[in-house]
């Protein structure tokens, strides 16, 4: 299977370096659209749909092989190895954060940065680790996909990506962006939703660039921090906003603190 | 300007119903508000405060919507509901959870648009909610039959697994069981042969017996070789290779191995000299359905048999007919095809052959059909799709 078209890879700009953006639960590719273009010019820009979520081949979904983060991450390789990329910056949003770590754990050469979006190692809580939820939480998350299976069922009506010449597509659709495969959007919340990556995060020694929401219910601050002392070779930035998704609620901090990160030298 | 709304107002006084923008705001039949873009709560209508039990006072400034979400729906809300908002400026029929100052929970869907100030920065965003207590039990209740019926379905399909498994045991059995009972029974033939040789019997009605003895010795080594080949026939779906046997004289040979003196036969292949068969399955057809004519014959009547070919529509036609006893359809129907099924116990058979030859017309992609008058004797049709 051709790697790029299973991850529907996009590759933009121009650069010697480049910089992979990789979603989290939720939405897609498309997520980046406010922050991705500002390092076109510099940058090799790559964006990919983790397989089952927006055009990736979701017919390569078999949930016994994606049930852990680390299947992603091979896809994340996959896709470097075939680009040809070496000492790329990868971009991880939510749980794509940790996809991105284990992909950096696994193939340490290809990786030079990790930028981590509002980051989570676990979420449920624990002994001496507040994470933010209960499994009943999860439940309900569950739940309430059920309940809005249109809202996410990509059979009703066609996906709206890749008509930009047709805005008029975008008053008919309703929830359009982030459709997914509801079966396949419940598996990923369950994969994503009781991961726990605590133990890896000692492991890494990329440099890597945490971005905090100031309040974001997701992943507490609490949280930030608790990443940021696992992670010896880590910078942590909060930015004032509210939400998990800074990327869309606070574009530009995000990107002022991701160009002052990557042009720093390594910690 | 059409003359239509040139036309002044009706009559009617529309002031009568004392409606006014801030009153239908505050007592709408749905729940309004407006936020911040981070979610703070900026405005409530009262229907919706009256809804969650919360004053003005407690809400306002102090809390943002996600607060009033169950925490499915906040998580929902967080990592799903707030980009699409940001990406598409609005969400539409998100079914979520609204939690009132008491803890239970209301079912609503929500309808959000966000609007952005002159800049393009978001601006505020507009919250329409509507309460669906009762379409959310008639939606628990579809989804739970959903469930209910992709669980069935599992089960039917552990079940299925389980009975072909079954039905894969049962062919070996029968294969075995035939296949061992196969060499005693030989040797039983074996050994009488021998002993009519050498025996001398004292008892005048011994011959008869001895007689008896060889037929019901012939019936079991039939009913093993039937067996033997519908279990073949189970065990290799796949077909063995087409081969174009001519018909006229396969079905002499076949009338020769089965020493039918006794009865006349019909043989016409003029529209089709061969048939898309293999040749064990042809042989099989032939063998079994002229046996039974021949088996079946009417007491007292020259007994008669027709093969013949003819095309019809899409395919080619082989049809065998008798002058024998007949079968009574109306009352036994489709069961003649049946495994084991029999309808003349007074004529040695062993209820596998008709079962097999259905089988093997359906494995070449025919069918067969039956005609018969009690009596008056039967036509079996066989229809096979052109080649």
């Amino acid at each position: 299977m051709d790697n790029l078209k299973r991850n529907n890879v996009t590759v933009l700009g121009t650069g010697q370096q480049t910089i992979v953006f990789v979603h989290g639960f939720g939405c897609n590719q498309h997520m980046w659209r406010l922050v991705a273009p500002a390092f076109e010019s510099r940058y090799r820009v790559v964006l990919l749909d983790l397989v089952g979520a927006g055009n990736s081949d979701l017919a390569a979904y078999h949930p016994a092989h994606y049930s852990t983060l680390a299947a992603h991450a091979d896809d994340v390789l996959a896709v470097l190895r075939e680009l040809e990329v070496e000492q790329a910056i990868l971009v991880g949003h939510s749980v794509g954060a940790m996809i991105v770590m284990l992909a950096a754990l696994r193939e340490p050469a290809r990786v030079a940065r990790l930028v981590f979006v509002a980051p989570s190692p676990r979420y449920l809580n624990d002994v001496d680790y507040l994470g933010g939820f209960e499994p009943a939480d999860i439940q309900e998350l569950l739940d309430a996909m059920d309940d809005n299976y249109l809202g996410w069922s990509a059979g009703i009506t066609p996906v709206i990506m890749g008509h930009p010449e047709r805005p008029e597509l975008t008053q008919e659709l309703n929830n359009s962006f982030c459709r997914t495969e509801p079966n396949i959007a419940r598996h990923f919340a369950r994969v994503t939703f009781l991961s726990d990556n605590r133990a890896d995060l000692p492991q890494l020694d990329t440099p890597t660039l945490i971005l905090q929401c100031a309040q974001d219910a997701l992943a507490p601050r609490a949280v930030g921090d608790y990443l940021h002392r696992q992670l010896p070779a880590s910078t942590l930035v909060v930015i004032e906003t509210t939400g998990h998704c800074p990327h869309l609620s606070a574009p530009q901090p995000t990107i002022e603190a991701m160009n002052h990160f990557l042009a720093s030298e390594p910690a | 300007m059409s003359a239509e709304e040139n036309e002044p107002v009706p009559e009617l006084d529309l002031r009568l119903t004392e409606e006014n923008p801030e009153e239908l705001y505050e007592n709408a039949p749905c729940g309004y508000c407006s936020c911040l873009p981070d979610g703070t709560l900026v405005r409530l209508n009262q229907t919706l405060l009256s809804w969650l039990g919360y004053s003005r006072q407690e809400l306002v400034a102090r809390r943002c919507l996600q607060d009033l979400l169950s925490m499915g729906a906040r998580l929902h809300y967080e990592t799903h509901c707030a980009p699409l908002l940001l990406l598409q400026d609005q969400v539409r029929e998100l079914s979520y959870q609204l939690r009132r100052r008491d803890g239970t929970t209301v079912p609503v869907l929500m309808n959000a648009v966000l609007r952005r100030d002159a800049q393009g920065e978001p601006l505020v965003l507009r919250v329409t909610l509507f309460d669906i207590t009762d379409r959310r039990k008639y939606e628990q209740e579809l989804l739970r039959a959903k469930a209910e019926a992709e669980e069935q379905r599992e089960l039917l399909t552990v079940k299925n697994a389980e009975l072909l498994r079954i039905n894969a045991e049962l062919d070996n059995f029968v294969y075995t069981a035939s296949h061992d009972l196969k060499q005693p029974v030989n040797n039983m033939v074996g050994l009488f042969e021998e002993l009519k040789r050498t025996v001398t019997f004292h008892d005048p009605e011994a011959v008869g017996m001895m007689g008896m003895f060889a037929d019901a010795l012939q019936q079991i080594l039939n009913t093993i070789e039937g067996m033997t080949d519908v279990v073949q026939l189970q065990r290799q779906p796949n077909q063995a290779p087409v081969e174009a046997m001519d018909l006229l004289t396969f079905t002499k040979d076949i009338i020769r191995s089965l020493q039918a003196s006794a009865a006349d036969f019909t043989l016409d292949f003029a529209a089709a000299s061969t048939l898309p068969l293999p040749r064990t399955s042809l042989h099989s057809i032939l063998y079994n359905l002229l046996s039974n004519a021949l088996k079946y014959a009417e007491p007292g009547r020259r007994h008669h048999v027709w093969v013949s070919t003819t095309h019809e529509a899409g395919g080619l036609v082989l049809t065998v007919r008798d002058n024998g006893r007949g079968i009574d359809l109306h009352r036994y129907g489709q069961e003649v095809f049946q495994l084991f099924r029999r309808f003349h116990p007074e004529v040695a058979g062993s209820g596998l052959g008709l079962y097999l030859v259905r089988r093997l017309v359906q494995q070449a992609g025919g069918q067969i059909e039956v005609d018969s008058t009690v009596g008056q004797g039967s036509t079996f049709r066989l229809y096979f799709p052109a080649a």
